[in-house]
């Protein structure tokens, strides 16, 4: 399957997701004008890719620095998806990355794998740049 | 006389601490554009970065709820319409803490349900607003709602005290509604 990839914008995240290796990356900052708009290809490139029988192990990097509060109810949706996937047997990892002294996104991490049961979860304090 | 009248409205800001302000009809990109001067604004003067993150991130949901809830609003017909929703904010400086406030319209028929919601987010601790928030992160959006109905949520939770919020009647349809956050 063919990757995905967008380049990051003033408030929409760097999309990195090479299917072909299993290895999937969100990064920067999300609070998008219109979130179906921009979600709603990721949701379904995922989804298709997800559909693929016995797949690669798939890795997926999220490196948020900042979404809003419509953006997370889209990585929910996403860490739906992949759970169902896991729990269909398929293997997945999430690395969530966040700042050093960034407690925000820490907690935000954390609400988000409370429920996980499948998919493997790790929080990994990253060091500030320095910049917001 | 010009002078003197602005240089009220000026000194009435000023003595409430408000160091940036805008009033008028508010859309994504003048959120885009008033978020980034905020955020250098606080970047010059050295706000450390998860300090700076905070009240950007309730600076986004404030304008974000007076784009789309305002009842004052202009929308262009073309493809991808444009929303202009009148509103005002303000972030000042008071006691050594960043606040934001925001003012719109909102119609007297929403204020029950707004309040019912305020009131209750208000009552709950740390704690309390963290496990609201998990819990309507997994809840479908509401009717009728354009957005995640957790932005209030995050407003709270970003916030270091209790949100504050009043309602003044303005006519029979509408109210003007003020949203106060200290971060």
């Amino acid at each position: 399957m063919e990757s995905l990839k967008l380049p990051a914008t003033g408030r929409t995240p760097e999309v990195d997701f090479d299917f072909a290796q299993g290895v999937l990356r969100l990064s920067g900052e999300s609070y998008p004008d219109d979130v179906a708009t921009f979600f709603g290809p990721i949701f379904a490139a995922l989804r298709a890719f997800l559909a693929e029988a016995g797949g690669h192990p798939i890795r997926f990097d999220m490196e948020l620095l900042y979404f809003n509060s419509s953006s997370a109810k889209a990585l929910m949706n996403i860490f739906q998806m992949l759970e169902t996937a896991a729990g269909e047997g398929r293997s997945i990892s999430v690395t969530w990355c966040y700042e050093e002294n960034d407690d925000s996104m820490q907690e935000l991490g954390e609400d988000f794998a409370e429920d996980l049961q499948h998919v493997a979860f790790t929080l990994k304090q990253i060091p500030a740049d320095g910049a917001s | 006389m010009l002078a003197q009248q602005y240089a009220g409205i000026k000194r009435d800001l000023d003595e409430k601490g408000i160091i940036f302000s805008f009033s008028g009809y508010l859309s994504e990109g003048i959120l885009y554009s008033l978020g980034e001067a905020l955020r250098e604004k606080m970047t010059l003067e050295e706000t450390d970065g998860p300090t700076v993150r905070r009240v950007f991130a309730v600076f986004v949901e404030q304008m974000q709820n007076i784009i789309r809830y305002s009842a004052e609003k202009v929308t262009g017909a073309r493809e991808k319409p444009v929303e202009l929703s009148a509103g005002m904010v303000t972030i000042g400086m008071e006691g050594g803490k960043v606040f934001i406030v925001c003012g719109n319209t909102v119609y007297n028929a929403d204020v029950p349900r707004l309040r019912d919601r305020l009131e209750y987010l208000k009552g709950l601790d740390k704690d309390a607003i963290k496990t609201y928030y998990r819990e309507q992160l997994r809840e479908a959006p509401e009717e009728g709602a354009r957005g995640a109905n957790i932005g209030l949520i995050e407003i709270a939770r970003r916030a270091s005290e209790p949100i504050e919020y009043d309602f003044l009647e303005m006519d029979e349809g509408k109210s003007f509604f003020c949203l106060k956050a200290r971060i």
